[in-house]
């Protein structure tokens, strides 16, 4: 028996990374899962490695448009009837630059990938829960929603976003029987990172192992976070034992963040 | 097959409400469990109602006196071989005054109370951890951790003042497999809330005891009190391997009260 056993969860970016971890945390708990990506080759492997026959579905698709997040949560309601747990985990930025050389583009895409994409899913996913008196809303942030760096300006700026929208929403749908949290994860080494770590590395002045090890340097456990850290306090927010939990943003970064 | 097999947990003040709920859950997944109280006759009682035989022992005495926590530890230590999870859970407003009219005595006691209990159990618990390369220190702080509120400055002093000593320690021990963390609740009707609730109340200006609970209600977003399920919840993450990377976090269950 599962904490989550009857639970209908959607989680965009559910490929790999952070949402696989929470993608598989939740199907061990017994929760049917949706899983978007925008790579349906990657979804193919995915959905064999999870091994979960029909509890787990695949919808493809680039958050960043409206379109395709309002698709993934009506989809999550129509492949299984309801949607319980959204975990809203796609994220990330390119392009990094000092804000002195930062072009539009970046920002507007990192705004896009997590603040956007937050926006729209959590909009949509209110729609039922609402009507349907509970539901969980997971955001995942990062560390950079706390604390700022040099050079990472897009990401630290929507993610900072991100975490107002958390306290916001909570607070709307706080007596609703729907709690909003954002988890704020240190860096872990999942595959966006590898892709994007060494051009985030750039703009602060360093190589990618050398980012590792200052993100390292910074927590008090000196080595970075793995995926689970992040998916064992996501399954606690969206079981029963997490109704009381709202509106907090959950460090989860062996104690790098000052609050 | 549970979350804390094997392990030993000790808990200040675990004969009742936040406590009581961390020992029944910690009990549940599989670990023993030493608790501590004042009162002999409720920790008879509670052993009792826990039904967890040899599992379960009582450690009676005020949590706010040195002698007292460090017994607790060391008793843990010398029951059942080792200490791996120290919960600092007892404390509360023992005086409620403006700081203009507190005396050195009434601060005291809510420095011992909530502060120093803290600091002697944690001292003494790491003392044993650090050798062994691992444990769980998880202290029961609040929500006036963060915020503060007229009339309680004693513990909203303390309360801030134990999450400073809980990020400073996680920094010292993380690479050492040790984790310390803290819980902030909101508001709980708790039996030691219902106890001193009303002369909060009145230090706070806001008459009752229902009008203090409804108070704190409003300034959350789930506009109801926190249970003594919820922070336990946390308490067993916090305690297993899953969290082995979650350290320094002052982590709110308070239904969505905090700005930050």
């Amino acid at each position: 028996m599962g904490v989550l056993d009857g639970r209908v969860a959607c989680v965009t970016g559910g490929t790999r990374g952070i949402g696989l971890g929470i993608a598989r945390a939740f199907l061990d708990e017994g929760a049917r899962v949706v899983v978007n990506g925008r790579d349906p080759a990657k979804a193919d492997r995915t959905m064999k490695e999870l091994g979960a026959g029909d509890r787990v579905h695949f919808i493809a698709g680039d958050v960043k448009t409206r379109e395709v997040c309002e698709a993934v949560v009506d989809g999550t309601v129509s492949h299984f009837g309801r949607i319980d747990i959204l975990v809203a985990n796609a994220g990330g930025a390119a392009d990094f630059a000092p804000i002195a050389e930062l072009p539009d583009e970046p920002l507007e895409d990192a705004l896009r990938w997590n603040l956007w994409h937050s926006f729209w899913c959590m909009r949509r996913a209110f729609s039922y829960m609402i009507p349907q008196q509970s539901g969980r809303i997971i955001n995942i942030s990062s560390v950079e929603g706390k604390v700022g760096k040099p050079g990472l300006s897009s990401y630290v700026v929507a993610k900072h976003a991100v975490n107002g929208l958390t306290k916001s929403a909570a607070k709307e749908v706080g007596p609703l029987g729907i709690t909003v949290n954002a988890l704020c994860p240190g860096v872990i080494e999942t595959d966006i990172v590898k892709e994007g770590g060494a051009g985030a590395a750039a703009a602060m002045g360093l190589t990618y192992d050398e980012l590792l090890a200052q993100f390292a340097a910074d927590s008090a456990i000196k080595r970075i976070n793995e995926v689970e850290d992040v998916a064992n306090v996501a399954v606690l927010l969206a079981s029963d034992a997490g109704a009381g939990i709202t509106g907090s943003l959950i460090s989860i970064d062996g104690g790098t963040s000052p609050y | 097959m549970g979350k804390l097999d094997g392990k030993v947990a000790c808990i200040t003040g675990g004969t009742r409400s936040i406590g009581r709920a961390m020992a029944d859950a910690f009990l549940g997944e599989g670990a023993m469990v030493v608790v501590n109280g004042r009162d002999p006759a409720k920790g008879a009682a509670c052993l009792q109602e826990m039904g967890a035989g040899d599992r379960a022992a009582f450690f009676p005495g005020d949590s706010s006196k040195q002698d007292v926590v460090e017994g607790l530890v060391d008793f843990t230590i010398e029951k059942f071989g080792r200490l791996d999870i120290c919960c600092l859970n007892s404390g509360g407003v023992q005086a409620t005054a403006p700081v203009f009219q507190m005396t050195d005595e009434e601060w005291e006691l809510e420095v011992d109370w909530n502060l120093n209990h803290v600091f002697w159990g944690m001292r003494r618990a790491l003392q044993h951890m650090i050798p062994r390369q691992s444990g769980r220190i998880i202290v029961t702080s609040s929500v006036e951790g963060k915020l503060g509120k007229p009339g309680l400055p004693g513990y909203v002093a303390t309360k801030h003042a134990v999450n400073g000593l809980v990020k400073s320690a996680a920094h010292e021990v993380g690479t050492l497999g040790i984790t310390v963390n803290a819980i902030l609740p909101g508001i709980i009707e708790t039996d030691i809330v219902r106890e001193t609730g009303p002369a909060s109340a009145q230090a706070m200006g806001v008459g009752s005891y229902e009008a203090l609970i409804d108070l704190f209600c409003s300034e959350s977003s789930i506009k109801r009190p926190n249970k003594v399920e919820e922070v336990a919840a946390v308490a067993v993450l916090m305690a297993s391997d899953a969290a082995k990377n979650m350290t320094g976090c002052l982590f709110p269950v308070d239904g969505g009260t905090l700005p930050y």
